[in-house]
């Protein structure tokens, strides 16, 4: 099936990524540098091959601005400095592709560096909470994390289909089995359902370890054309669609029937089309998916709106077998931003390269060929975006 | 004063302190009106619960918009809204994020009974979260927010003196 759009144009070249923890120590400018160069290096490519440096932040992080300067890039041909938290991450990557596509640029490297532990964390801890736009509506009643943004409609969905806690622990057993194969992961020693259903409750229907964890780190990617890709270090993996959408409101939507009648299905359901359209696959020719998980549910709405499993039968199906390693559709096989940690997204597609080169190790899908990698499904700061990744040829 | 006033949840003297003695919460975060919204909170402030239509398809919307995003009129009229509605989402937050809401609460998605799709939130007062459904009805009440955080904090041109909270509706 030939794709349309974006697809096949441009490549993942190289991928880098520094140590995760709690605490860095370093600046994110010393982050996002260290994980660049990883990355170009993996690429086998210097700093005079880059002409083009992009990432997405919340006013957390080092910009590229600073951080090309720092790496000695002073005169990029094209640069993108995203405002955007998850939903966004996978958008820098597709908009470096398009500036490689329209030829802007030729070698780019997108970046996400945070220090989420130790210096700026997600949920505020005191920080005045941001008021801008529609999050007036919110904070003056003590809606200021993530973890409660999330809780609503994971809420709304448990009660409209039934999903259960026992699903959503599955979710977080399974993610942390699978990160006792990743050297990079946060959290290895495994946990039990009796473990999840025995930890505290944050704001319900979230646990303790329904959540991400805060983590500090960097994850660097460079996108290059399909062509380059070819003739470099490392086996290419190809873009074979990137898609947006927009995001969901909490408020008022344009018309009745708008997304925002229903917080039980996302963005992601407006997404998908387009991005299996672009790649002329389709959710059967899947064979690894990373999807965005800041909280165990949004695991359970993507795999509904990715079209993995029919509306409602998320839970159920995020609970069976098929999701594990051998499964017909291995998820989060990094452990995810559960038990891996929480680079904001890109940790995600640096996974899923590694499972289209045949690098994952203990915890390789056999024949991975076609891997999905997902942005945050468009709940908070709204939009969303994905990348449908193929094994180079 | 409003008839709701005796069901307020967190009833605060002039120095942000619980009358309770429960220690001293910290104001409330003001995160401060826009030019859009400005004239809605100060509605909220005086006790009333307004909702803004478009003036000529007469579609009701919420929050507070120059433009009509179903014709793009950018007439519009504020009415006095029912100031009831259903609930849709919640969640009870167990762990405190900020030293002014102190857990645990409850915080309300609420579909307004003013039009087929107008969402508004608030927290919940005057009833237990676990008897809570979806499309149970609630009514709004308005709860003093305290004391401004501080000199030079935003507060929205006096806005957020009142913010709308929700209890149950017989």
């Amino acid at each position: 099936m030939a794709g349309t759009g974006l697809s096949g144009a441009a490549s993942l070249a190289g991928v880098g990524t520094t140590p995760f923890s709690r605490d860095s120590g370093i600046s994110t400018t010393a982050l996002a540098c260290r994980a660049v160069l990883t990355a170009l290096d993996d690429a086998g490519l210097g700093i005079g091959d880059v002409d083009g440096i992009a990432t997405h932040r919340v006013g957390d992080s080092s910009p590229p601005w600073v951080v090309g300067p720092a790496l000695g890039i002073t005169d990029p041909a094209w640069h993108l400095d995203q405002f955007g938290g998850g939903g966004v991450s996978h958008a820098v990557i597709g908009q470096a592709a398009l500036a490689v596509a329209a030829g802007i640029a030729d070698v780019v490297v997108c970046y996400r560096a945070i220090n989420a532990r130790s210096e700026f964390r997600m949920g505020g801890q005191g920080r005045a909470p941001a008021g801008a736009f529609d999050l007036q509506y919110q904070a003056p009643y003590g809606l200021l994390a993530p973890v409660q943004h999330y809780a609503v409609p994971a809420r709304a969905h448990m009660q409209a289909y039934g999903t259960t806690h026992e699903h959503l622990g599955a979710i977080a057993v399974r993610q942390r089995a699978n990160a006792a194969a990743n050297p990079r992961a946060l959290k290895r020693d495994p946990i039990t359902l009796d473990d999840y259903l025995a930890s505290p409750w944050v704001s319900e229907p979230f646990r303790l370890l329904d959540c991400c964890l805060e983590t500090d780190g960097a994850c660097a990617l460079v996108v290059t054309s399909a062509e380059r890709a070819r003739d470099l270090r490392r086996p290419p993996v190809d873009i074979a669609a990137a898609a947006w959408a927009g995001g969901h409101s909490t408020y008022s939507p344009p018309a009745p029937g708008g997304l925002g009648d229903d917080l039980t299905t996302s963005s992601a359901a407006r997404l998908a089309p387009r991005l299996y359209a672009m790649a002329g696959l389709g959710p059967d020719d899947v064979d690894l998916a990373e999807l965005y998980d800041c909280f165990t549910w949004t695991v359970v709405v993507q795999l509904e709106d990715y079209g993995f499993c029919r509306k409602g039968e998320g839970g159920p199906f995020a609970a069976s077998e098929a999701l594990g390693i051998g499964g017909e559709l291995p998820v989060n096989t990094h452990g995810g931003f559960l038990s891996e940690g929480y680079v904001h997204g890109i940790n995600h597609v640096a996974e899923a390269v590694g499972q289209l080169r045949g690098d994952a190790g203990p915890r390789q899908v056999d024949g991975a060929e076609v891997a999905l990698s997902t942005g945050q499904p468009g709940y908070v700061l709204a939009g969303t975006s994905a990348l449908l990744l193929t094994a180079g040829r | 004063m409003n008839r709701t006033q005796s069901l307020r949840q967190d009833v605060r003297d002039q120095d942000g302190r619980r009358r309770d003695g429960r220690g001293a919460a910290a104001p409330r975060p003001r995160p401060g009106a826009d030019r859009d919204s400005a004239y809605w909170w100060e509605a909220v402030g005086e006790g009333r619960f307004l909702v803004q239509y478009c003036a000529d398809c007469r579609t009701p919307r919420f929050p507070a918009r120059e433009v009509c995003a179903v014709c793009l009129s950018l007439e519009w009229e504020w009415r006095e809204g029912t100031g009831t509605g259903t609930v849709d989402g919640w969640t009870v937050t167990r762990r405190t994020f900020h030293p002014a809401f102190e857990a645990p609460y409850t915080v309300l998605r609420v579909a307004l009974d003013d039009g087929p799709a107008l969402y508004c939130w608030g927290r919940l007062v005057g009833a237990d979260p676990g008897d809570l459904r979806r499309g149970q009805p609630v009514e709004a009440v308005f709860t003093d927010t305290g004391p401004a955080p501080g000199a030079g904090a935003p507060t929205g041109g006096g806005a957020f003196t009142k913010v709308v909270d929700w209890r149950p509706r017989e």
